[in-house]
């Protein structure tokens, strides 16, 4: 090939890909990755795809920001968790807080031309009751019926001061009671959303267009026009996309923090889950050390939390013994942050103490998932002289049969509500606590029994306070720290995260 | 050459079945109670009762299979475990992503191997020649993911030319199709465009040292004749790797589907799997043992075409 040919050929494929370069492209680009750029419309990198459009079959964690799109929610959360009106405009208990009156929103309309009313919200109740993944929130519901026209009743069969907090969270999303009727969510959404979804210029599982409905009731909560999320779970990919000017708000990797720093992105950040050692054999029916709380406090002390958070967690979290959120938990309680202080010495001094001075032999799962926490593990227990059989198994597995081992290493999301972490972590069977052992404890189940009587407010928040101190007290978990989840934007957008939500619905991505 | 098709196809539907009845199994085997996966760390174990009767998993294993096997092989792959959608609605939408991003890799792969490999078994030792046997050494020696992130570092984050995530179908727009695939595709075919070429441009220095090319030229055929020539018989080695490629690329793009964020099939492959859906596993198995078949009878044709001789065995 001569040269002159060579110099045509590489001039062809320049102008090839400047042609291309030029094309308009429905898959975002253009905009820069720094300043005010590109904030005319929201893009947003969301970790997971929409596990499913039906509210009822969807997952809380990552599928806010899709689900708050097209549909309203009965109950919404502001900024500190707090559940707000939305298309329930306002509540009240009855004495023994078994009942829920809701007033109704008149004015809404489902995008099929179905009306809202308190036949809709009964007929979306029980839909999310009966639902796979959205049952769990309505577990002590014991009936749905509308009073009138704009009236609904939710009659409980046990108190339940944690039902509004789970409503808001992403558990009372209103879609069409006709296409609830007619099992059409899971093809597509059916809601009365400030945003319309845009079929023709979304291609799923990769990206979603919606577009502003202007005569929504809640327009002004909602200020982007257009909103483009994108589901990517490879960090790199998703870092990569917000440096390109495809994203203007990604979920981001701690790691990438001083990156983002450079940059001059917003970063904001939010505790979203614990991470330590979880004792599924608290009353040592498994392995007799457990049983003991010295041991339970050994194993607390022992674990150099800060240096794990520094080197697996990026320092993106709180060291923390607790597992009610650092940030705006009226239960937190800061001072006792110091109580299991790194200490080998006395950790090796409260296991002689239970009569383990030589330690003890457990079996413990692991998971590839884990992995980046083994060593610290591994170092930490061999200095006790715990010896530990790691067994190998993959993150499906992992959550079915960790709890059935003694105790397992542990990253469990944290809930943006008192009661519902009291619920999650403490009184209620999860996979990670199949069998709470509430009962085996006399001074954790009399203060569990007082909290759940408790008039909500400053008299329950002290009672969790004290529950809280016992818990700790007990070593009832090892927990090392809270996990921030982190989310960049260009600067002219905000997030506001919420503890709770994996990425936070659509009301929390403002301007500003 | 009917009764040639005929085996082909016969053997090829026998493949299918046998693949993907013992992935069931082993899928089976492999995952357990896929429940907690499924539903995540907030599940209650009455929320998993719920759920497994739901899909049918509280039912003898030999009744799923034949649920399931009785579907399939009326084209009805059932429903994700996941998001309870059709698996066919699915993978309708990710199997045009993995082939667009496979096929243009493979085709770019083709014509500058080919290129590549008549230019250097022309003139073995020159500088092209040598060129190639270092891009060989240097691209088969650089990871898939590290290439696709120089890439993207590149064309997308320093020129803009192309975008660092994301796909567009056709149907959307031509150009922002080819530009959403063009490094994708990039990143596959490098690798691939020099075993071609090492392949096309050995079996071409082999073939042009035979007595028969000789001959030619003592007939005195012009230098473009004979080239076509040895091509002809140096070619099946070549189909065979591109055949091979083919396959491997429908595999390995799992890595550039991760770094560019494509919603191809082989990232769904990687998260069903992580979750145990496996009814979007099977799905996958057969669409992929689908593939296989058809490049291997396309090359057995083509082969066929190119060496009557293999039409005989």
């Amino acid at each position: 090939m001569t040269r002159t040919r060579t110099a045509a050929l590489v001039a062809t494929a320049a102008a090839v890909a400047a042609a291309l370069a030029a094309c308009t492209s429905s898959g975002g680009g253009g905009g820069g990755s720094t300043g005010t750029a590109d904030t005319g419309e929201l893009k947003a990198g969301v970790f997971l795809d929409v596990t499913s459009w039906d509210p009822a079959a969807a997952d809380i964690g990552f599928d806010g920001p899709y689900l708050s799109a097209v549909y309203d929610p009965l109950v919404a959360l502001d900024k500190d968790g707090k559940p707000v009106p939305a298309l329930a405009k306002s509540w009240e208990w009855s004495a023994d807080r078994l009942t829920l009156t809701a007033e109704l929103r008149t004015d809404v309309t489902f995008d099929d031309g179905q009306k809202f009313d308190s036949a809709a919200a009964v007929a979306n109740l029980q839909h999310l009751k009966a639902g796979v993944r959205s049952g769990q929130a309505y577990l002590n519901v014991a009936g749905v019926e509308a009073k009138d026209a704009d009236t609904v009743e939710i009659k409980l069969s046990k108190r339940d001061d944690s039902l509004l907090y789970f409503m808001g969270l992403g558990r009372s999303w209103m879609a069409s009671p006709a296409a609830i009727q007619a099992g059409a969510l899971a093809n597509g959404p059916v809601g009365s959303g400030p945003y319309t979804y845009d079929k023709a210029n979304s291609a799923p599982q990769s990206q979603y267009v919606f577009t502003k409905k202007q005569s929504h009731w809640d327009s002004g909560t909602y200020p982007f026009p257009t909103v483009k999320l994108f589901p990517i779970t490879d960090q790199t990919a998703s870092f990569n996309a917000m440096l390109s000017g495809q994203l203007n708000v990604q979920f981001a990797n701690a790691a990438n923090l001083p990156k983002a720093k450079e940059n001059g992105w917003n970063i904001a950040s939010k505790p979203s889950s614990w991470v330590g050692v979880q004792f599924a054999d608290r009353t040592g029916s498994q392995v007799k050390a457990l049983g003991d709380q010295r041991v339970r406090q050994a194993i607390s002390y022992a674990f150099d939390a800060a240096g794990i958070l520094k080197a697996v967690g990026n320092g993106s979290g709180t060291v923390t013994n607790q597992l009610f959120p650092s940030d705006n938990s009226g239960v937190y309680d800061k001072s006792m942050n110091d109580k299991y202080k790194t200490d080998m010495a006395k950790a090796k001094q409260l296991l002689a103490d239970a009569g383990y001075p030589d330690g003890f032999a457990v079996k413990m799962p692991m998971s590839p998932i884990f992995a980046a926490w083994q060593p610290a593990a591994n170092q930490t227990f061999g200095e006790l002289g715990i010896k530990v059989e790691w067994q190998d198994m993959a993150m499906p597995d992992y959550q079915k049969n960790a709890p059935t081992y003694p105790m397992f290493l542990a990253v469990i999301a944290m809930s943006g509500n008192d009661m519902a972490t009291l619920s999650d972590q403490v009184t209620t069977a999860q996979w990670y606590n199949p069998n709470p052992s509430v009962d085996a404890f006399p001074e954790v189940k009399a203060l569990v029994e007082q909290v759940e009587k408790a008039e909500p407010g400053p008299q329950q928040t002290e009672l969790l306070k004290q529950l809280n101190t016992k818990l700790v007290d007990l070593a009832w978990w090892s927990v090392w720290y809270q996990a921030d989840n982190n989310y960049f934007s260009v600067k002219g957008i905000t997030v506001t995260p919420i503890t709770g939500m994996m990425f936070p619905t659509l009301r929390f991505i403002q301007r500003g | 050459m009917l009764s040639f098709i005929a085996k082909r196809l016969l053997s090829g539907i026998l493949l299918l079945v046998v693949v993907t009845s013992g992935t069931f199994f082993l899928a089976y085997l492999a995952v357990g109670d896929p429940t907690p996966g499924l539903l995540g760390n907030s599940a209650t174990p009455a929320q998993q009762a719920a759920l497994r009767t739901k899909i049918g998993y509280d039912q003898p294993l030999l009744v799923q299979f034949w649920n399931w096997f009785s579907n399939a092989a009326t084209g009805d792959f059932g429903t994700s475990w996941r998001n309870f959608q059709p698996v066919n609605d699915q993978m309708a939408l990710r199997v045009p992503v993995t082939l667009s991003v496979v096929v243009v890799a493979t085709v770019l792969s083709a014509v500058i191997g080919v290129a590549v490999g008549i230019a250097c078994g022309l003139r073995p030792g020159g500088m092209l020649d040598r060129g190639l046997k270092l891009a060989s050494v240097v691209l088969f020696a650089l990871p898939g993911f590290w290439v696709s992130l120089v890439l993207v570092m590149w064309f997308a984050i320093e020129l803009r030319w192309f975008p660092a995530i994301g796909y567009v179908s056709p149907d959307q727009s031509v150009g922002g199709w080819l530009r959403s695939i063009t490094l994708p595709s990039v990143s596959l075919a490098l690798g691939a465009i020099v075993m071609v070429g090492e392949q096309l441009r050995n079996g071409f220095l082999q073939v042009a040292n035979q007595d028969f090319v000789r001959t030619l030229r003592a007939r005195g055929l012009s230098g473009r004749r004979v080239t076509m020539h040895v091509l002809r018989n140096a070619s099946p080695a070549a189909l065979t790797v591109l055949a091979l490629l083919f396959v491997g690329l429908l595999g390995g793009a799992i890595v550039v589907e991760i770094v560019f964020n494509l919603p191809g099939i082989g990232s769904l492959t990687q998260s069903a799997s992580q979750i145990g859906d496996i009814p979007v596993l099977l799905g996958l198995t057969a669409v992929t043992v689908v593939f296989v078949v058809i490049v291997n009878f396309l090359l057995d044709l083509v082969l066929g075409w190119v060496n009557p001789k293999v039409r005989e065995r």
